[in-house]
Parts: structure tokens; sequence; C-alpha cells
């Protein structure tokens, strides 16, 4: 009991000075039974392989630049449909918020092609604009897109009334509210959108890159079902969980935190 | 300083729930001079909060005049500050940004809007709250950044909407005891609407009670300045002021 303490208390220490550790211990038992079943030789290793196996062929690929390649296109991709996507819903998303008619007219139409999924705009992309970066970019930004609005309206809907009356009474214009009191006030859940939109994004990214693609992870694992190659196969969907990981728990949740803690806008 | 009227002011709208027109202002006049400080009380639904919002500009009239020296006002504007019930401060600027939030409208440059609301500050004693967020201030701090953020921006009126009435009951006291100190430093016009009897009394030049959406009743109130609680709970005038306010607005 005491050593189930110490243990304990050891761990707590730990994770306070590296909060990392907390993250990557979860998956040591995964990892252990991941190495457990592939050198039990249950199943053939070209079928089943190991994380060593894979990790070899993560440095193999890294080293003919193969993977620095395909990982920048995925990324650069995924960035430009993002930006895209905030840069038409932002301001969608405003306008939706604070205008009765813009609401009445869009928020159908909205909810409308929001229930055509990102793929099933394929067949359609595929036959207007092929087999190529036009296709992928449209997905994306169609994938970014309504997170992003649906939480705009949201977070503009969600700032007090009294706030705009505040600055009017306070000699603001307009146009100065928007920029003073909305934009501000609908930030946390711009934020929110924007790290719900860039999830989806990275997913239906991988998706498309699999379907047209000619470069990207999604191209390199569909690429490596061909060849028969599941090292490579895992290795990509490995790759997806950590980035995704790394860009969520580093730089999306700490940016929603800021905002909102900071203001007292969420209360957590 | 500018004369504030309302001439036969009301205001009649239609309620979706009830399905009709509802008439919350009947039919309001009152003149309001230069520096005076004007209590407006009555029983809930009488009014007082639709008339201050009309003041402000924050909802249309349906008949009568707004005159803020004798033009018409529509629609809210730097010469009407207002305190809110909701304190409404900004919650990602700080202290200090709120309280010069009135002089960057009118584009008065950063050193001399900071000049301002550190003067303002101080006024109420929260110089060193200056570059702490709202949220990080008690509700009766926060609402004295209300006040100063109205009072910076030196508003012919200013127009409280019981401000003082989601703070706990010692700082509401603290609070109206600096608010009559402020006014007696600065005279700004105020209409101060209330539910609460003593608080009206203790404030104002002048009680407005409100019925229905009429003038019930007004009366002077030239009790001695400064106003302080411990003083005012064992004066006999007080006292029946108060007493007789309070059984017009029961009897409202």
């Amino acid at each position: 009991m005491n050593l189930m303490l110490q243990i304990w208390a050891g761990y707590a220490r730990l994770t306070r000075r590296w909060p990392g550790f907390a993250a990557i211990i979860p998956f040591i038992p995964v990892l252990a039974l991941w190495t457990a079943v592939s050198e039990a030789g249950l199943f053939p290793r070209a079928f089943f392989p190991g994380p060593a196996d894979v990790l070899r062929a993560f440095v193999t690929l890294t080293y003919k630049g193969i993977l620095p390649d395909y990982l920048q296109d995925s990324l650069i991709r995924l960035a430009t449909g993002a930006a895209v996507g905030m840069a038409l819903g932002i301001p969608l998303g405003i306008l939706i918020g604070t205008s009765r008619w813009a609401h009445r007219i869009c928020w159908p139409v909205l909810l409308f092609f929001q229930a055509i999924g990102d793929i099933a705009w394929l067949p359609i992309l595929l036959i207007w604009f092929g087999f190529g970066l036009t296709t992928m970019t449209f997905v994306i930004v169609y994938t970014v897109l309504f997170p992003v609005v649906l939480n705009t309206v949201l977070g503009v809907e969600s700032v007090p009334r009294d706030l705009s009356r505040a600055a009017l009474s306070l000699g603001a214009s307009r146009a100065r509210v928007l920029w003073e009191v909305t934009l501000p006030g609908a930030l946390p859940n711009i934020i929110t959108g924007l790290r719900n939109g860039l999830g989806y994004g990275w997913r239906a990214l991988i998706a498309v890159e699999m379907i047209v693609g000619t470069s990207g992870i999604g191209f390199m694992m569909f690429d490596a079902r061909r060849a028969g190659s599941t090292v490579e196969i895992i290795l990509g969907m490995i790759i997806l969980g950590l980035l995704w990981y790394i860009v969520d728990a580093w730089i999306l949740a700490p940016l929603e935190r800021a905002t909102g803690q900071r203001w007292g806008l969420v209360t957590s | 300083m500018k004369t504030l009227s309302l001439r036969n002011l009301g205001k009649t709208y239609f309620d979706p729930y009830a399905g009709a027109h509802v008439t919350a202002v009947h039919d309001v006049s009152l003149d309001v001079e230069p520096g005076e400080f004007i209590s407006v009380v009555g029983p809930s639904g009488c009014g007082k909060t639709t008339i201050l919002n009309m003041i402000a500009g924050f909802i249309p009239y349906s008949k009568g005049d707004i005159l803020l020296d004798g033009k018409p006002v529509h629609g809210p504007g730097p010469e009407r500050g207002v305190v809110f019930q909701s304190f409404a401060l900004f919650p990602w600027k700080t202290v200090l940004d709120n309280v010069g939030f009135g002089p960057k409208m009118r584009g008065v440059p950063k050193a001399e809007r900071d000049r301002i609301a550190r003067e303002y500050l101080a006024l109420a004693g929260l110089s060193h709250a200056a570059h702490r967020y709202p949220n990080e201030l008690s509700g009766g701090m926060q609402q004295r950044v209300g006040v100063v953020r109205a009072l910076a921006n030196n508003p012919d009126v200013l127009l409280m909407d019981e401000p003082f009435a989601s703070v706990d009951a010692q700082t509401r006291m603290t609070l109206q005891e600096e608010l009559t100190r402020i006014w007696q430093e600065r005279k700004p016009t105020v209409i101060f609407i209330t539910h609460d009897v003593p608080e009206a009394v203790f404030l104002a030049n002048r009680v407005v009670v409100l019925s229905k959406g009429r003038v019930l009743d007004q009366i002077a109130v030239d009790l001695p300045r400064p106003r302080v609680w411990d003083e005012l709970v064992k004066d006999d005038q007080f006292k029946q002021l108060s007493a007789r306010v309070l059984q017009m607005v029961r009897a409202a």
C-alpha cells in the first residue's frame, strides 16, 4: 500500500515537471501489447509488423526524403484549406450572427450542405476538377468551413447584449462595436470552431489524398497497400495520430483556454 | 451641461407570448436640470427600466419626445452615459482600457486617455487595479469601474439602471456613499433607477415615483450632504421621507 502511494507520488511529481509524460504513459500498455502480439508470431511478419519494423521504416523513409516531402505536402494542403475556410467562415458567421435576415436566409442552406459530407462531394468534384489540387482544396475548405461558421455564429450570439449597448453609449459606431465587442467576444468560440474544423479537415485530407492524391500521407498509405507494405500503412496511421495530438494539445487547446479563461468567459 | 426633458413619453410594444400589444409606459413627462440627481422608484413592471432604455436610445419610443437641450434624441450616444446592473465591462480589456474606452472612441490618443482613465480610477479608489481584468475583481469593484467608465466620457446625463442590485448589502451601502461623494465632486446629471426606496432617498435630490407607466408623484429630498448611512439611519427627516415614498410605492 505504502509502495503504491510512493509510486503514485513519484508519478505526480514527474508529470507536473514534464506534463508530456502524462500523455505518453497511457501508450505504454498499447505498445507492449502490440510488441507481444507481433513477437508471438501469431501472424506473419509481413502481415502484422512490430514496432521495431515500423520504426525502421520511419528512419528509411525519412532518410530517403519521402516522408518529410509527403508530410509537408499534407500540412500545406491543410493549412491552405484552413486559412481559406477561416477567411470565408468567420465573416459569414459574424454576418449570420448579427443579422436576423442573414440568419433566416443562410441557416437552412447551411444545414442542408452540412449534411452532404465532404467525401460525398468527391464524385461530382472529380468530374468537374479531375484528380488534382483543386478537388483536394475544395474538400478541405468545405470541411473546415462548417464548424468555423457554426461556432462563430454561436460565439456572436453569446456576447451579452449589454456589452454592445455599453460600447454604443460610450460613443462607438456599429463598425467599432463589431471590432471592439463582437469579434473579441466571439473569439473563444471561433477558436473552438477552428479546432474542430482542423480535426475534421485533417481526416478529410487523408481520405481525399487516398483517392485523388499523388503525394501526401494519405497517398503514401494507399500506395503502400498496392505494394502490400503493412509497415508503411501503420507508420502513416501513427503519424496521423501523433501529428494531430501535437497540433491539438500543444497549440489549439492552450489557445482556446488562454482566451476563454483569461476573460472569465469559460468557467473551469 | 444640458437639460433633459421627457414630453408625454410612451412605449407600446407587441408581446408575442401574450399575442397582444402591451403598454409599458403610458404618459411620462419629466424635466431634469443640469447637475440634478434624480431617483426613479416604482414596483416591478412600472416601466422604469423601459424609460431608461428609451433615454439611452436602446429601444425606440412609441410616442412623445425625449429632448436633450431641446433636440430630440434617437439611438444611443456618448452624451448619455449608462451604468448597467450587469456591469457590462469588457472582459478582454483591462480596467484601464475599460475606463479609457469612451475617450478612445472619441479619438483621444493613448497617452491622454490613459491619463484620463487613471484620474477617474483614482476618484473611485481603484488606482491599484488598473492593469487587472474585470473577472479578477469583486462585484463591488467591477461596478465602481462601471461608474467611472461612464463618467470618464463626460456625459451630459448619467443613466443608472439598478446598478447596485447585484452586490451584497454592505458593499451596496459603501457604493451608495461613494456615489454621493463622486456626485458632489463632479456634479453630473444622474437618473438613477431602483426599486430600493431607502437607496432612492439616500442618493437623490428628487425622487420620482412611477406607477403603471405614469408619474405618480415627485418628492424633493433636501437632506444635507455629504450623506453617510451611519448618520442618516438615525435621521428623522430621512425616516419620514423614506416612509412616505415607501407608502406610495406599496400603494402604487
